[in-house]
């Protein structure tokens, strides 16, 4: 999707044992399995790095307690007068 | 720039140009456009919007907000107004400043969501509990939507007071063209806030003094405070009084209609002028006073059963025969009937 990031998402390998439950959930599928073993043997979650919205369904279906973070992130903000101005005058 | 633009959401323009950053509020007819315009532009500008669970919920916000020394408003009608007065008086108590705008509608309870001026006495006097006074002003067109809470909100900070945008559902749902010069307001810098650094970590923000003497003495500062804004902050709009032998008073969307009778009343040379009172609180008791001094007589006219009414009398003490007309329920008077008022007052006269 093109534009600013809405969201992003941080996965801790020493937390995830490779489910899958994320990477299955995801709406944009923005994650995956790492091809590579972790410590423990397993093929951890990673987000791809582009797509996330911050919906958070990754964060509610993961069964480890902290092995993901979900961020939303703002957009930076606007100059007033181009928010306050012409355009959106007739629109509310 | 001019635009056509709705007051309520006139009121949110205001507020961004004051350097407002946080919303939180409950949807409510007739003033439901004050959170749609709040939710479209604050996130644009870094701001926060926040729609509450309830009214008692998002009043509460902007108590934290405010202790957190940003500048915070909400917006309601008349049913959600009610609820908030709890945390109104909390706010006041801990004198911390917000802006809250009500629209006014029918009432009391459920009523309709046609406008009313009936909340007077609730924003005026009072409401919640406690010794407190609300900084209150009344703007009667859409370009004063959005220059009254400008006000609102330089009132509210320099009083650390809540102050209140008392407009009514005509006011907040009509459109006109509104003129925005961008003067844009950096918000003040407050010492006394809780920000969770370092610096603020001995500030206090609190409403509660056990110790009697403690409490007396936090109320004798509150009663300072206000008795400077009734000497300094009074602002009001006279209009043909000087010849006057009948003085009209009306707030809101009653001194628009009040304005057009008075022109049309001048043109038939009966001499009638309007008085109109811009803050509520503090009331212009002696710039009305001064006013009527010159008059014969008073008509009040207000959408209520007579609220303003008796801070007319207060101001008057008395002296002069003040005559009361009233719509309720949603009702506003048209120019021919308060015309016909002022001629059947001005028939009293001779």
């Amino acid at each position: 999707m093109a534009g600013q990031a809405r969201g992003k998402v941080t996965i801790d390998i020493e937390e995830c044992k490779g489910c899958g439950l994320c990477v299955e959930s995801c709406p944009p599928k923005c994650l995956e399995l790492a091809p590579e073993l972790s410590a423990y043997g397993v093929h951890p979650a990673r987000y791809t790095g582009h797509d996330c919205t911050g919906c958070g369904i990754c964060f509610y279906c993961c069964p480890e307690p902290g092995a993901i973070a979900v961020y939303r992130l703002a957009p930076p903000p606007k100059a007033v007068p181009a928010v306050l101005g012409g355009e959106h005058a007739a629109t509310v | 720039m001019r635009q056509l633009c709705k007051g309520n959401v006139a009121v949110i323009k205001g507020a961004v140009l004051a350097g407002c950053r946080a919303y939180y509020g409950y949807p409510i007819t007739p003033a439901s456009e004050i959170a749609e315009a709040a939710a479209l532009y604050l996130p644009e500008v870094g701001g926060t919007f926040i729609q509450a669970e309830s009214e008692t919920a998002s009043i509460n916000m902007v108590y934290g907000a405010s202790a957190a020394g940003v500048r915070v408003m909400t917006g309601s009608s008349g049913p959600g107004i009610s609820l908030m007065q709890e945390g109104i008086s909390y706010l006041a108590g801990a004198e911390l400043p917000c802006v809250i705008v009500d629209v006014m509608r029918g009432g009391p309870g459920l009523g309709n969501i046609a406008p009313e001026q009936s909340d007077y006495f609730a924003m005026v006097k009072g409401g919640g509990h406690g010794n407190y006074r609300n900084l209150v002003v009344a703007p009667a067109s859409v370009q004063e939507m959005a220059e009254l809470t400008i006000l609102a909100f330089e009132l509210a900070d320099n009083y650390r007071n809540p102050a209140i945008v008392l407009t009514d559902g005509y006011v907040g749902q009509m459109m006109e063209p509104l003129d925005l010069s961008y003067r844009e307001i950096v918000a003040p810098q407050k010492p006394w806030a809780v920000r969770g650094t370092a610096g603020t970590r001995k500030n206090m923000v609190s409403s509660i003094y056990l110790e009697s003497d403690d409490l007396e003495q936090h109320q004798r500062r509150m009663e300072a405070k206000y008795i400077r804004a009734q000497q300094t902050e009074t602002r009001w709009e006279e209009y043909l009084t000087a010849d006057a032998d009948l003085l009209v008073v009306g707030f809101g969307i009653v001194s628009r209609i009040l304005r057009s009778a008075v022109d049309e009343a001048r043109r038939q040379g009966i001499k009638v002028g309007l008085f109109r009172p811009i803050t509520l609180w503090p009331f212009p008791s002696n710039e009305l006073a001064a006013a009527a001094s010159r008059t014969e007589r008073l008509l009040v006219v207000e959408l209520s059963n007579g609220q303003m009414l008796e801070d007319v009398r207060l101001a008057l003490d008395g002296k002069k025969n003040i005559e009361f007309y009233g719509r309720v329920g949603g009702n506003v008077p048209s120019v021919e009937e308060l015309l016909g008022k002022i001629e059947e007052q001005t028939a009293a006269l001779i």
